[in-house]
């Protein structure tokens, strides 16, 4: 056979291409603008898209002695970074990722030898003793965005948030082409297992990743009966599997949160030997879904010995009558406005969690 | 920076934009050059220098193995080769050396702890490294004339649409494009941008979107499948890899095509293929061709008797096998293709004059065979590990008949539309090129097309997912 050596002429079809270009172009863009049209007659509005880049954005602006918010959803929405600049005196920065072990992101902020500041912490025990799985992937996935970050990376987030802060349509947990196809509503073998569906939009974003519940879920209504009766499933536990012996599974499980005890309380104590603070919160859930928290974690268990192991103060939510009273519309999280009002009231408790 | 990332589009308008503004064809290539460099830098800036470095040294060796006389170029061009093949065996294959001495010495008894050397892979290496690599080895050949021109060879091995993936365009192709400004042609901008859009509807829709998620969730499992989730993993991976470095290779020829360059092929409808050869002649033609000229022609490839072409066959797919990862996996896939060579090359001498193997029915027996065949050999390409490809053999010849069903029925009939729909593709156009049959279609079927394809990638909001052949 001969060598491929010389310079060769591509074909190209004999066809109009520049109108067939501007033809296609123009017909993009108006379903493009009727896509979005449609999307916002839904209820859908300009949003940021919590990412890794917007996370790693964040956790870049981390200095020695900043005040960080770590940990899962609740503390995601419930906190209103406004409050906690004026009753604290430093503007904080959120550092917590819905659906996520807290646990990574701590011993990230340990082993960052600069860091002296505070650390405001959510627990769910159900989420921070997670093993392995989504909830610590998440928490390792927005790691490794921060730490690996390209340049090409960097210039993509931005230009991407130029975008999504004007088009409603850029939803990437929800609108894209592959969360439009999991709503077809086809249905499953019998013996497939399935992880539940995660909750549809139902918060806004800003630059500083504070997350607002929007109006539509605040209120009763099929968005807030969707998201309330998906959680009870995305909260209990997956069967061991198939192929593990379930008394090895659960010895293995035994292990994985004693080492989690274990490797959270070196981590703390490798922030306050360096004079950092790490206070613990247990933020409102309700419903239902408090129910089965309650029953999986009671607060006699993993939250009174996290508390005992690390040394840290804690604020557990049912402590405080004028934190207990807040009522979360999804069993979840606070709405917007309560965000704001459960901060306020939160901020006594942590300066006395943090006083020296 | 990724093909498929607001960051590239933003870049490509810009350097297309100010390419085709410029009058002077040294300033274009200038700024090809830069451009180039940019966005390779743009993934980690101090690896531009390792390119930078090796391109020049590339350059110079091709300049010496020219101007000394015949009996000397040998020395020179075992530079070129050793000082490539060291670089790319140093940050690709280091550790992979490191662990199979370790247990070599195991093995009689030696214990050693060799260090785990922290090397970061340079994106694209091993593309990289063959665009240079070609070009001292056809200046020996006699096949090219030396460039005079170090910009020109540094633009011909970092020109960026062909990069970090491909296709492997060898210098003695690319360097004549760079002697006069591109000759005018009606069309090609146009067509460029929609090869363009095809190669980002393969990734980011077909692979990314619509299979990529059941072949993650298949080989990362660590128990007893469903034959039919273990089936539906390994098709879904043949079209998660065929959609994810087709789209990169025909992105990056639209890409050259709007700069006025023009590259090969890379893919001809592979999975039409009627036997393994023929398959080799449609997958990554740039690298079999690579293979085939600089490698198994150099061992006498047929010339030298069956046996030792069979064996010739067989190291050149053992190091195929290898220059796609440091793994034993990537070695027996390239062993598994070579062995298939071997044995198809046997059966060609011994049935060459049966009848039934030239009707349509049994070119279609044969074309799905070879499928399957091929499919076998991905699960060794894509499995992590040798109990992972083991267990998901099993389950695909039915030994776990209570296995776990994984998927749901959405992802099952997703990867089957898509199978069938590829598989129908290549088998209708196995013998003609998507030129061809894009000039046959209807302008409003092709608008049509082009339409719905750009509104199923801002549909998918470009996830920013890698193209698959960067590790390699």
């Amino acid at each position: 056979m001969p060598s491929s050596t010389s310079s060769f002429e591509r074909v190209i079809p004999d066809l109009p291409w520049r109108r067939l270009a501007l033809a296609a172009a123009l017909l993009t863009t108006v379903a493009t603008v009727a896509w979005e049209w449609r999307v916002r007659a839904w209820g859908y509005a300009p949003t940021l898209n919590d990412t890794t880049d917007l996370w790693a954005q964040q956790r870049e602006k981390v200095g020695a002695d900043s005040l960080v918010i770590i940990g899962d959803s609740r503390a995601h929405f419930d906190l209103d970074l406004d409050e906690l600049e004026r009753g604290l005196g430093r503007r904080p920065l959120q550092l917590a990722i819905d659906g996520s072990c807290a646990y990574p992101i701590l011993a990230d902020l340990a082993s960052d030898e600069r860091f002296h500041g505070t650390v405001i912490c959510s627990v769910v025990p159900l989420m921070f003793f997670a093993p392995g799985g989504p909830l610590i992937a998440n928490s390792e996935d927005a790691l490794k965005r921060y730490h690996t970050r390209t340049w090409a990376q960097r210039s993509g987030h931005y230009l991407g948030m130029a975008l999504e802060e004007h088009v409603a349509f850029l939803k990437q947990d929800d609108l894209t082409l592959e969360q439009l196809l999991k709503r077809l509503p086809i249905p499953n073998r019998a013996n497939a297992q399935i992880a539940p569906p995660f909750p549809p939009y139902f918060d806004t974003l800003d630059r500083e990743r504070r997350a607002r519940m929007i109006e539509q879920c605040a209120q009763p209504g099929p968005l807030q009966d969707h998201i309330k009766f998906g959680w009870p499933a995305l909260y209990t536990p997956p069967p061991p599997p198939s192929y593990v012996p379930k008394e090895a599974f659960l010895e293995g499980m035994g292990k994985a949160i004693e080492a989690r005890f274990h490797d959270a309380a070196a981590a703390v104590q490798k922030i306050r030997a360096r004079g950092g603070k790490v206070v613990f919160v247990r933020f409102p859930n309700d419903g239902e879904l408090r129910k089965i928290e309650d029953a999986a974690t009671p607060r006699a268990g993993p939250w009174t010995r996290l508390l005992k192991d690390t040394g840290a103060p804690g604020i557990y939510f049912e402590d405080f009558p004028e934190l207990a009273n807040f009522r979360c519309p999804e069993w979840s999280h606070l709405s917007a406005p309560d965000s704001v009002g459960f901060t306020k009231r939160l901020v006594p408790h942590l300066k006395k969690a943090l006083a020296p | 920076m990724l093909f498929n990332s607001l960051t590239f589009v933003v870049f490509f308008v810009l350097v297309t934009g100010t390419y085709w503004t410029l009058r002077s064809w040294e300033a274009r290539k200038n700024l090809l050059l830069v451009a180039s460099y940019i966005f390779y830098g743009a993934w980690n800036p101090p690896f531009a220098l390792l390119l930078f470095a090796t391109t020049t040294l590339d350059f110079w060796l091709g300049d010496r193995i020219a101007a000394v006389p015949p009996a000397a170029r040998r020395g020179w061009l075992v530079a070129s080769v050793t000082v490539n093949l060291s670089m790319l065996g140093f940050f690709k294959y280091g550790n992979f050396l490191l662990e199979n001495f370790q247990w070599l010495l195991g093995r009689v008894g030696v214990a050693y702890q060799p260090p785990h050397l922290d090397i970061f892979l340079p994106i694209g290496i091993s593309f990289y490294t063959f665009h240079s690599l070609s070009y001292t080895l056809d200046v020996y050949r006699g096949a090219t004339q030396p460039t005079r021109s170090l910009r020109d060879f540094l633009l011909a091995v970092s020109f960026f649409p062909q990069l970090v993936a491909g296709p492997i365009v060898r210098a003695a192709d690319f360097l004549p494009q760079c002697a006069a400004p591109p000759v005018p042609r009606p069309g090609r901008f146009g067509w460029g941008l929609l090869l363009m859009t095809l190669g980002l509807f393969e990734k980011i829709v077909l692979a990314d979107t619509l299979v990529a998620g059941s072949a993650d969730a298949i080989f990362s499992y660590g128990g007893p499948l469903a034959s039919l989730d273990a089936w539906t993993g390994v098709l879904a991976f043949s079209s998660q890899i065929f959609f994810d470095f087709s789209g990169y290779s025909t992105c990056a020829i639209g890409a050259a095509l709007c700069l006025g360059f023009e590259l090969k092929d890379n893919f001809r409808f592979p999975y039409g293929a009627v036997g393994i050869s023929d398959f080799w002649r449609r997958w990554h033609i740039s690298l079999s061709t690579f293979l085939r000229d600089y490698l198994y022609i150099p061992l006498g490839g047929n010339r030298t008797g069956p046996w030792r072409a069979v064996l010739n066959l067989v190291i050149v797919m053992f190091l195929g096998g290898l220059w796609h990862g440091a793994a034993w996996t990537f070695v027996v896939w390239g062993l598994l293709h070579g062995l298939c060579l071997a044995v198809e090359h046997a059966l060609r001498n011994l049935y060459k004059n049966i009848q039934w193997t030239m009707t349509r029915g049994g070119q279609l027996l044969l074309s799905a065979l070879t499928y399957l065949t091929v499919c076998f050999a991905w699960v060794f390409f894509r499995a992590a590990d040798f109990p992972t490809a083991a267990r998901l053999i099993r389950a695909m010849i039915g030994l776990f008949p209570h296995g776990d069903a994984i998927l749901s029925t959405r992802e099952i009939i997703q990867v089957g539309c898509v199978t069938a729909g590829l598989l129908l593709a290549h088998w209708n156009m196995r013998d003609t090129s998507i030129e061809a049959a894009v000039a046959r279609l209807p302008r409003s079927l092709l608008l049509t097309l082009w339409t719905l394809m750009l509104c199923a990638i801002i549909l998918t909001q470009g996830n920013g997912h890698a193209f698959i052949y960067f590790q390699f």
